[in-house]
């Protein structure tokens, strides 16, 4: 923490401390020890020194021992000689701080300084608490802005306060700066201050910022349950805040060492300062979930720069665009009389290209189309396009960029009247007349894409800006860029392999009808219905950490043939509730994996041919085995291990780990042409890393023969390699 | 030759929850201690209790067959509750709030709380809330009634995973119980209780509605799904042992079978009777399954149901 910081918070709460102890010394010579003391309406008694210190402050004598006890909190102010570590020091006086300054609050009234005048409205009753904590709580309010001091104008004020509005965010406003204050700058530009618009003055002196605390505090004790106590129940008050009230401090204009020390009382909850002057910056994250104090922030970006160093999220009810959308308009087609204007398909260069850059970089909902509008064109013709999309989070990694990018295709499907097909550099986008003639435009596309891709990961998007280049030289200049990105992804995605990462990720969605089935996802064995890669379970965790995806650490090599690790089959132990002990990754005879009933595809063991075969799910009829894919499916299904079949995804047939534990690709006999268009070159390719360029030729289909016999017959005529390892069981 | 049984002992048991507090006099579900009705291997300290299904407003789609017994009473909460409880022996009663939802009736929060009220004047038993169904109507109007009737240990029916935090929330300041819904579906119903539980909702007051499909429309799904939540409970996972309740009047009555008059459905019997028999049909499976509490909505379902219980469960047992 910066020392300039610490020093002054704990001068301030030195001074702070003063001022209480001698306003109560005063109260209790006017008034003796049991003269009661408290806030209006609530049965919280002090609630900041409940939270913090467990005590009911009922009269002037417990007052007193809270405050005695506060004082006792506070570290002398660090000598120039000092520069040991003084967080835990400054955290403490900033707690104390608010102790004094509850004090303080709580004597006004005693002292014939009434809390509530003219447009201050003083400490919250429960009844308020009641009905707007729980927003806070609940998150229908994304969190709270305690506002300290005022703005250069009253100008700025008002815009600061609307800016936060916009955001559904409430509003606290107390301290001075200069003499003036936040409440009286909007008062003067007639903003209504009330609990209905969500902007609260609380008083004018930086003690009545305490009232914003002792909000908090009741909020966590009456919607999060939390007892008052000792230290460990206070620590859970400010925890519980600071996971779940979003709140913040704006430092308005010169930061004194009073405020100083409030801040330092806030940062105790978690609650980040945010301020307009060049203070020192606290940037690590710690006791914050992100930075401390961030300075000289301008008035135009405070609110968003606040959001977004809280943390907080605001999701969009309604996406602003003309026309109605939802997944019910997917599959809709714009047909070409009703086509307004199209881009891509075989006519026009288009692209989609997302990455992610640092927070900084990235204005958020910054939309703009480069090139002509949707009025720029003629009635159904074309343009060029690429969409560019910029993102940013905190736990955004360049990793799930492919993962966003591929949901471009079911968002920008979700307006009625726009059709979208293909991804990356394939894509056809039309907009029908209709869409149009209701005021959609180009730039609407952007509009869907920053509140879709924000409200679909709130966990890894914070930020979104999109640029819509509608010019063929903006557009061919973007392409080569959105290429390489493409080309890289595959590489990267091609590198990736189980040896080089120390986790892979569980799948749990089908327990419910599967109950002990389990699936373990690889980087070289994606999962068996096809639909979830590592990456995306990497990703799922990360976007909600209590699901069906689950990190799985490899821990030590049990077998590397088969691809068994200890952590893995911990994991299996646990996960398939006893039921079995082992899986093996590369293996369809020893511990197969269990399959639930979603495979893709299906492998089995041909005895008799000492090769396997493979049987999509849409393929109706007999296979050489004996069976259809109806009857290999039960056989399969439902969480069994049954030594030679297992489900899988079809793409596994292209990993290099493809049953490697059993004599990998070149044990694929039989498949149907279904499963050998799909993988085509790609499987050719295979096919000649493994040393038989000609395998591709020599795997039957349904085309050649669906029995044994003729299967055999076939194998050795075209001299199969499979024939050459020996029999599986 | 004897048979010999071994008895299987668990590691983990359903926990116990109590239903209403307050001005009611509470009832406690939950605490077996072994597979549903394995009474020869296994302690079940509380059997299964039944609820009636009484609603704020006449419920324009309950079919004429279930409304008979309810003559006079539909649309009055506290009519429909005494009758429930004294005439026809309901252990809890479930009001549902249908009135509030926005196509049926849209009355306002207050509306609601003042129904809710009626039944807590008019009987002792606890009471089980159910709102208009998910969304920002059933939050308004179930935060409301918590809040008015705060202490009373009521039932909140029901937070799901999209939109849990509000009925968190006033669970924890109220004292109240909360159903976690989940769509027939394991991993929905353990995540939302993590969730619970992460704003800490104590784990005592929690039951699962793990959604019940009526005969014949998806009640095997039910019943699968319970199984499945019952064996991992057992088998010692905090996060899904807590009672079950299941709505079981409500998805039998929706079925076309108890509805259709005429052929074909004259060879199927008397239509009154084929509705109570589809009831007690859903229900029986459910226990079997290890529901904890079920809500009906005939009373001579409930009191078919009542004589298999008790035939179950010997007394004291």
């Amino acid at each position: 923490m910066s020392k300039i910081i610490a020093a002054a918070a704990i001068r301030g709460a030195h001074a702070c401390m003063d001022r209480a102890e001698r306003m109560l010394a005063d109260a209790v010579g006017r008034l003796g020890r049991d003269a009661q003391v408290g806030f209006e309406g609530t049965a919280y008694a002090l609630p900041t020194i409940l939270a913090l210190t467990g005590r009911r402050v009922e009269r002037l004598r417990d007052l007193e021992d809270a405050v005695a006890e506060a004082h006792g909190w506070i570290p002398s102010v660090p000598t120039d000689s000092t520069w040991l570590p003084y967080l835990g020091g400054t955290l403490d006086a900033g707690a104390a701080t608010l102790v004094a300054h509850e004090t303080v609050e709580s004597l006004k009234p005693l002292g014939g300084i009434p809390l509530v005048s003219g447009f201050w409205l003083g400490p919250t009753p429960d009844s308020i608490l009641r009905e707007q904590g729980i927003k806070l709580v609940d998150g229908r309010m994304p969190g709270f802005a305690a506002c300290v001091g005022a703005l250069p104008d009253d100008e700025t004020a008002e815009q600061i306060a609307r800016d936060l509005q916009e955001r559904n965010i409430l509003v606290f406003m107390g301290s001075h700066t200069n003499g003036d204050t936040m409440a009286a700058q909007l008062n003067r530009r007639g903003v209504q201050m009330n609990w209905e618009t969500f902007l609260v003055p609380y008083g004018p002196d930086t003690s009545s910022l305490v009232h914003a605390i002792g909000f908090a505090c009741r909020a966590a004790m009456t919607f999060g349950g939390l007892k008052p106590g000792g230290l460990k129940e206070a620590r859970d008050i400010l925890l519980y805040n600071k996971r779940r009230v979003f709140a913040f401090a704006l430092a308005l204009g010169e930061v004194d060492d009073e405020k100083y020390a409030t801040a330092a009382g806030a940062i105790n909850f978690g609650f980040p300062v945010i301020a307009d002057t060049d203070i020192p910056q606290i940037l690590p994250s710690g006791i914050c979930t992100y930075e401390h104090v961030v300075s000289n922030v301008p008035h135009k970006s405070m609110a968003a720069r606040a959001v977004e160093v809280r943390g907080v999220k605001i999701r969009t009810v309604d996406i602003p665009i003309p026309v109605r959308h939802g997944p019910a308009f997917e599959g809709e087609r714009v047909r070409k009389e009703d086509l307004a204007i199209e881009f891509g398909g075989k006519y026009t260069r288009a692209f989609e290209y997302l990455t992610s850059r640092p927070m900084d970089r990235i204005e958020d909902g910054l939309i703009r189309v480069v090139g002509p509008e949707i009025a720029d064109a003629p009635e159904g013709g074309r343009l060029p396009l690429a969409i560019f999309i910029e993102v940013a989070g905190r736990k955004m990694q360049s990793e799930f960029e492919s993962i966003l990018e591929r949901h471009v295709h079911s968002f920008l499907s979700e307006p009625m009247g726009v059709m979208h097909l293909g991804q990356r550099d394939s894509v056809w986008l039309r907009i029908s007349r209709k869409a149009r003639d209701a005021g959609f435009r180009i730039s609407h596309l952007g509009t869907v894409l920053v509140h879709k891709l924000k409200n679909d990961f709130p966990a890894i998007v914070d930020k979104v800006q999109v640029t819509l280049f509608t010019d063929a030289a903006d557009v061919d200049a973007l392409y080569p860029t959105a290429t390489a990105a493409y080309a890289y992804r595959d590489e990267r995605m091609g590198a990736l392999t189980d040896e080089a990462v120390d986790t892979f990720y569980s799948c749990a969605l089908c327990q419910s009808y599967a109950p002990n089935h389990i699936c373990i996802i690889t980087p070289e064995r994606l999962g068996l219905c096809g639909a979830y890669n590592w990456l995306d379970g990497k990703a799922a965790f990360e976007m909600n950490p209590h699901g069906g995806n689950q990190p799985v650490r490899k821990g030590e090599v049990v077998d590397p043939v088969l691809g068994q690790w200890k952590g893995v089959n911990d994991f299996v132990s646990t996960a398939s509730n006893g039921a079995f002990e082992r899986f093996s990754a590369y293996s369809m005879i020893t511990d197969p994996m269990t399959s639930c009933g979603c495979f893709e595809c299906i492998a089995c063991v041909l005895p008799g041919t000492s090769g396997i075969m493979i049987v999509d799910r849409e393929y109706p009829g007999q296979t050489p085995v004996g069976m259809t894919f109806s009857s290999l499916a039960e056989l399969t299904g439902g969480g069994q291990q049954t030594p030679g079949f297992i489900g899988m995804g079809t793409l596994y047939v292209l990993s290099r780990q493809f049953l490697s534990g059993d004599g990998g690709l070149a044990r694929l006999v039989w498949t149907t042409t279904k499963v050998k268009e799909r993988l085509g070159d790609k499987l050719r390719a295979r096919c000649s890393e493994i040393g038989h360029p000609d395998l591709y030729e020599k795997i039957a289909d349904e085309t050649v023969c669906t029995d044994l016999e003729p299967l055999i017959e076939h194998l050795a005529a075209v001299e199969h390699p499979a024939l050459g390892l020996g029999e599986m069981i | 030759m004897t048979l010999t049984v071994k008895p299987k002992t668990w590691p983990g048991a359903i926990r116990e929850v109590t239903l209403g507090a307050g001005s009611r006099q509470g009832l406690t579900i939950g605490g077996g201690k072994g597979l549903p009705l394995h009474t020869f291997e296994a302690a079940f300290p509380r059997r299964p209790l039944l609820a009636l299904e009484i609603t704020d407003v006449d419920p324009p789609r309950w079919v004429d067959t279930v409304r008979a017994p309810w003559d006079g009473a539909l649309g009055r909460p506290d009519v429909a509750a005494k009758r429930a409880v004294e005439e026809y022996g309901a252990d809890v009663v479930m009001l549902h709030l249908v009135g509030t939802h926005p196509d049926r009736g849209d009355r306002s929060p207050a509306e609601a709380v003042e129904a809710t009220r009626q039944v807590l004047d008019a009987v002792g038993v606890p009471l089980i809330v159910k709102g208009p169904g998910g969304g920002s109507r059933q939050n308004d109007v179930l935060v409301r009634v918590a809040e008015e009737c705060r202490g009373e240990g009521l039932v909140l029916h029901s937070a799901a995973q999209e939109d849990y935090k509000s009925l968190a929330a006033v669970t924890v300041a109220y004292g109240h119980v909360l159903v976690a819904e989940s769509p027939i579906d394991l991993n929905i119903a353990k995540q939302l209780n993590i969730l619970l539980s992460d704003a800490n909702v104590d784990m005592d007051r929690v039951l699962i509605d793990p959604m019940t499909g009526g005969l014949g429309y998806g009640l095997e799904y039910s019943y699968s799904v319970m199984q499945r939540i019952r064996l991992a409970a057992l088998g010692g996972d905090r996060m899904l042992n807590a009672p079950v309740i299941c709505l079981v009047g409500e998805e039998a009555w929706k079925a076309k079978e108890v509805k259709v008059d005429g052929t074909p459905a004259a060879v199927w019997g008397d239509r009154a009777r084929r509705g109570v028999q589809w009831e007690i049909a859903t229900a029986l499976p459910l226990l079997e399954a290890g529901a904890d509490l079920l809500v009906l909505r005939h009373p001579e379902a409930l009191a078919e149901v009542r004589r298999v219980v008790d035939g179950w469960f010997v007394a004291g047992s």
